[in-house]
């Protein structure tokens, strides 16, 4: 028998902040890997976390994770050399494939845009895949950006547009507003052609996608990635169950007609 | 018309506003009596008082508007309500015939107890009847209640004596789902003696009521009682003088140790009572004797157990009024 | 094969069965009922006839036999992840009807829902065998007729209790032990036909009633101590707790504990956000789970009607009573389509 719950020793590659409280940490780790899934992390004695995996490649994956808890709070305190114990990747990625020659836009709301980093990543270089690719991503403050030096290259490549709810720094060149204004602002869509991604917290993608769905998207063209708790990853434990669909195996990534007939 | 008043207020009558007519207390040990006492205490309501009876804070019965020359027929009528109360819990009543062979020692109280009530950690009826059996007949002026748990609804803190009930609660970390149910029900209505470390539950003893609140608030039993234990709470009272309420002077003692302090404090009370007043509470015979005193007294040939703690000091409250 | 013991072969049977198996049973624990002076019904360790409470259904289920309240999953220091030793000897569980199906539910969590199969719960689970308490009569607030839960099949042996006796319906495999202690007998088993609670399950439900006032009146009920889903014989969900030892800090555990989905935090984030904050929509998840999202998933319904979550509300809250209002809403809901 198998052990489905055994994690093993990742070590830790690299550490960059992304801000005073989002770390993206590069792992050691050969796993197999989708865009929008997730891993189980934990520390011995401190806990076990599903977080999703922002970036991966040959060997290695990156997280990018936000100090909320007891086990974040440990995690921030490690350094390259150390080690994350990891198990996975669990759940249900975005259906990369289906995206190719269509127009790709993603909405991502403050940490929504780690699990759809690896999306943008992959099409922002290689342009002939995707029709086009939009990038909108709403944070709230300017002290909250992710990926900064990353949107500064994609930039060059694909429409980059990111907002902030308010400024408090004072320097902020860019928009200032919710990410459902940027929404409304997108020039007319290709309805027949377009494929949404809506990754943030249950508020702006509940609004994001009422937005799109203005636009005239429909549903079906939708996706949407739910943030769950989740103590196993491996649709035992029963935390992310919502009505018959556990999240952790059929999700975290849903279409959205199917997230829509889904009551907490 | 040549009554003595002290004979008739040791036989549970007392002088009332109306000159020759009297009114006659009939206890109820645990305050809990057979419903065919009721009969009993009606007819002699109806034959000898003015039809009405009148319940006493300490849970008896007071028939009043009974003329002082049939008192001798009353003590008659009253020997069902001896029998039916006394003897058969086992207090040693001389003559069923005569009615109640002293007054001093109040009426033993106690609220409903665990025959009804989801906090009381024993049955207080059983408790005050042993008390009852243990102190009764005697003249020496005692106020005694027995109350289930630390909600003390009997008002033990208003006697002598207090007896409140405690319960050990035993933990096993296994059954524990660390729902907090019993932590924060502790901090709220009890003392806040639980909190949570590891996941699980750790008790501070020193601050424990033994209320079994965290029992009762537990999904999956993890708490379950343990052994019965008791807080004494002494020397409340009301009064002219110095009112107030009891303080606790022991606490997690046996159901035997309650029983053998409250006979060792009666010694206290005929060692040390003051025989030129006409009576003395036995509250103000410790403020006179010390409470040092007290407690060596009341504590001889007590077992106090391992988990037994007596105060050293009581800083009674209360005001006086001169 | 029928066979009856006496007490005394029943317990020279349970005595050899001891040499192998761990013996369970619903015992009477005296005095620790949550009230003073009361006792609790769970199960125990038994070496005899007498220990089995048979006459009193208990207040837990024979699920934390298998599926215990905590359980270790790792031992760790800092580098290391070490499984705990399992008990190397199988267990006989004596349960009535109503719980053997219970655990066919907790398999299919367990052992099927989705691709991994929960290897701590199979390595007890494997080594189970069920022993089925033939129920005398319907217990109050089953209804285990209701949910077709109250018959069973495939055994390895039924035992009707009766006067300083017990009458058994064994399988080959245990046949010649109990002919070894007992004399043959017929033995037809009798399962409960009927219980005085009857429910009805509703055959589709509308979304409507997700969000129907209905469930209003359990949010001012219900006071989320989760009793209802401890004692439930088919709650399966569990949370992670990793703990380090306070006299040795760099070494701990991993252990899993169950969960109820009414009990605050069930679906709380770190960072404080959380879902179905209200209790009745508790009360809502928890019941759309036991009579219609399981079924939606695996073709039956989860609850199998021992009414224990009715039996140990302290609010009074009924559990047949609110599937038999879905029932009735889900039918005016299609009336009114």
């Amino acid at each position: 028998m198998t052990n489905p719950y055994r994690p093993f020793k990742a070590e830790i590659l690299s550490v960059l902040p992304q801000t005073g409280i989002d770390f993206t940490f590069r792992l050691a780790a050969d796993i197999k890997v989708e865009s929008g899934q997730f891993v189980e992390v934990s520390l011995p004695g401190v806990g076990e976390a599903p977080i999703s995996v922002s970036d991966f490649g040959p060997g290695w994956i990156e997280m990018t994770i936000r100090r909320v808890g007891k086990l974040t709070n440990v995690i921030h305190t490690l350094t390259p050399g150390g080690s994350l114990f990891i198990r996975g990747p669990y759940g249900k990625g975005f259906p990369v494939d289906r995206f190719t020659g269509r127009d790709l836009i993603i909405a991502a709301g403050g940490t929504g845009l780690a699990p759809v980093k690896s999306i943008v990543r992959r099409f922002y270089k290689n342009t002939a895949e995707l029709k086009s690719l939009t990038l909108l991503a709403g944070f709230k403050s300017p002290s909250d950006v992710l990926f900064r030096d990353e949107i500064n290259i994609w930039q060059s490549c694909i429409n980059v547009q990111i907002t902030v709810d308010g400024d408090d720094t004072g320097e902020w060149k860019g928009r200032v507003g919710l990410i459902t204004k940027l929404i409304s602002g997108l020039p007319k869509i290709d309805v027949q052609n377009t494929e949404v991604i809506i990754v943030g917290p249950p508020v702006m993608m509940k609004f994001a996608s009422q937005e799109f769905f203005k636009k005239g998207i429909p549903e079906d063209r939708v996706w949407v990635s739910f943030e769950r708790k989740m103590c196993c990853g491996l649709g035992k434990c029963g935390h992310c169950k919502i009505d018959d669909t556990y999240v952790c195996l059929e999700g975290p990534v849903f279409n959205y007609t199917a997230a829509a007939q889904l009551t907490d | 018309m040549d009554i003595n008043t002290k004979k008739i207020i040791k036989n549970a009558y007392r002088v009332t506003k109306k000159r020759g007519v009297t009114a006659l207390r009939i206890r109820v040990p645990g305050g809990r009596l057979d419903v065919g006492c009721l009969d009993v205490i009606k007819n002699i309501a109806e034959t000898f008082g003015d039809g009405t009876v009148h319940i006493t804070t300490r849970q008896g019965f007071e028939v009043p508007g009974i003329p002082m020359a049939k008192i001798p027929q009353v003590n008659e009528a009253v020997a069902p309500l001896l029998a039916g109360m006394e003897s058969a819990i086992g207090v040693e009543i001389a003559d069923l015939n005569h009615g109640y062979p002293a007054a001093g020692t109040r009426n033993v109280s106690a609220c409903i107890g665990n025959s009804v009530c989801t906090f009381a950690s024993y049955n207080t009826t059983d408790l005050a009847r042993k008390i009852e059996r243990l102190i009764y007949p005697n003249d020496f002026h005692v106020k005694i209640a027995v109350t289930g748990c630390p909600n003390d609804c009997i008002k033990a803190h208003m006697q002598d004596i207090g007896v409140i009930g405690m319960v050990l609660p035993v933990y096993d970390a296994t059954r524990c789902i660390g729902c907090e149910a019993c932590v924060k029900n502790c901090l709220k209505v009890s003392s806040g003696a639980l909190n949570m470390s590891n996941y699980k539950v750790k008790r501070d003893h020193q601050r424990c009521l033994g209320c079994g609140e965290c029992v009762l608030k537990c999904p999956t039993s993890a708490w379950t009682r343990g052994e019965k234990y008791y807080r004494l709470v002494i020397m409340g009272r009301t009064g002219k003088r110095n009112p107030r309420l009891a303080r606790t002077f022991a606490r997690w003692i046996s159901e035997e140790a309650v029983l053998k302090i409250t006979a060792n404090m009666y010694g206290f009370i005929e060692k040390h009572i003051d025989r030129s007043l006409p009576k003395e509470h036995v509250g103000y015979i410790v403020d006179r004797a010390g409470l040092p005193v007290f407690r060596e007294e009341a504590l001889q040939g007590v077992g106090l157990g391992p988990l037994g703690r007596v105060e050293d000091y009581i800083p009674f409250g209360g005001y006086e009024n001169r | 094969m029928g066979y009856v013991l006496d007490g005394q072969s029943f317990d020279g049977l349970l005595s050899q069965l001891s040499k192998e198996y761990l013996i369970y049973a619903p015992v009477r624990i005296s005095g620790k009922g949550a009230y003073s002076d009361t006792d609790l019904v769970a199960y125990g360790q038994i070496s005899s006839l007498d220990e089995i409470e048979y006459n009193e259904k208990s207040r837990f289920s024979p699920k934390e036999l298998i599926y215990p309240i905590t359980q270790t999953l790792f031992y760790f220091t800092e580098d290391e992840y070490k499984e705990p030793a399992v008990s190397q000897k199988s267990i006989i569980i004596f349960c009535r009807p109503c719980d053997v199906h219970a655990f066919r539910r907790l398999d299919e969590i367990f052992l099927k829902n989705g691709d991994f199969r929960d290897s701590y719960y199979e390595a007890i689970r494997r080594k189970t065998v069920f022993f089925i308490l033939e129920c005398a009569g319907s217990f109050e607030n089953c209804f285990c007729v209701s949910m077709g839960t109250n018959r069973v099949e495939g055994y390895a042996a039924l035992l009707r209790p009766g006067e300083g006796q017990v009458t058994c319906d064994v399988d080959e495999h245990f046949a010649p032990l109990f002919a070894r202690y007992g004399k043959p007998a017929g033995m037809t088993p009798r399962f409960i036909e009927e219980n005085s609670i009857s429910v009805i399950l509703p055959e589709e439900i509308d979304k409507n009633i997700f969000d129907h006032q209905m469930w209003q009146e359990y949010s001012s009920r219900c006071t989320a101590c989760g009793r209802c889903t401890v004692s439930c014989p088919t709650c399966s969900c569990f949370t992670m707790q990793d703990i380090f030892y306070e006299d040795n800090p760099r070494c701990g555990e991993r252990r899993r504990v169950w969960a109820s989905c009414m009990v605050d935090g069930f679906t709380e984030l770190a960072g404080g956000h959380g879902f179905r904050k209200d209790n009745g929509s508790r009360m809502r998840f928890k019941v759309m789970h036991k009579i219609y999202d399981f079924r939606k998933r695996f073709g039956y319904d989860m609850c199998v009607g021992c009414g224990r979550c009715d039996d140990v509300c302290p609010e009074y809250i009924s559990f047949s009573g609110c599937v038999n209002k879905v029932s009735s809403l889900a039918g005016e809901v299609k009336k009114d389509d």
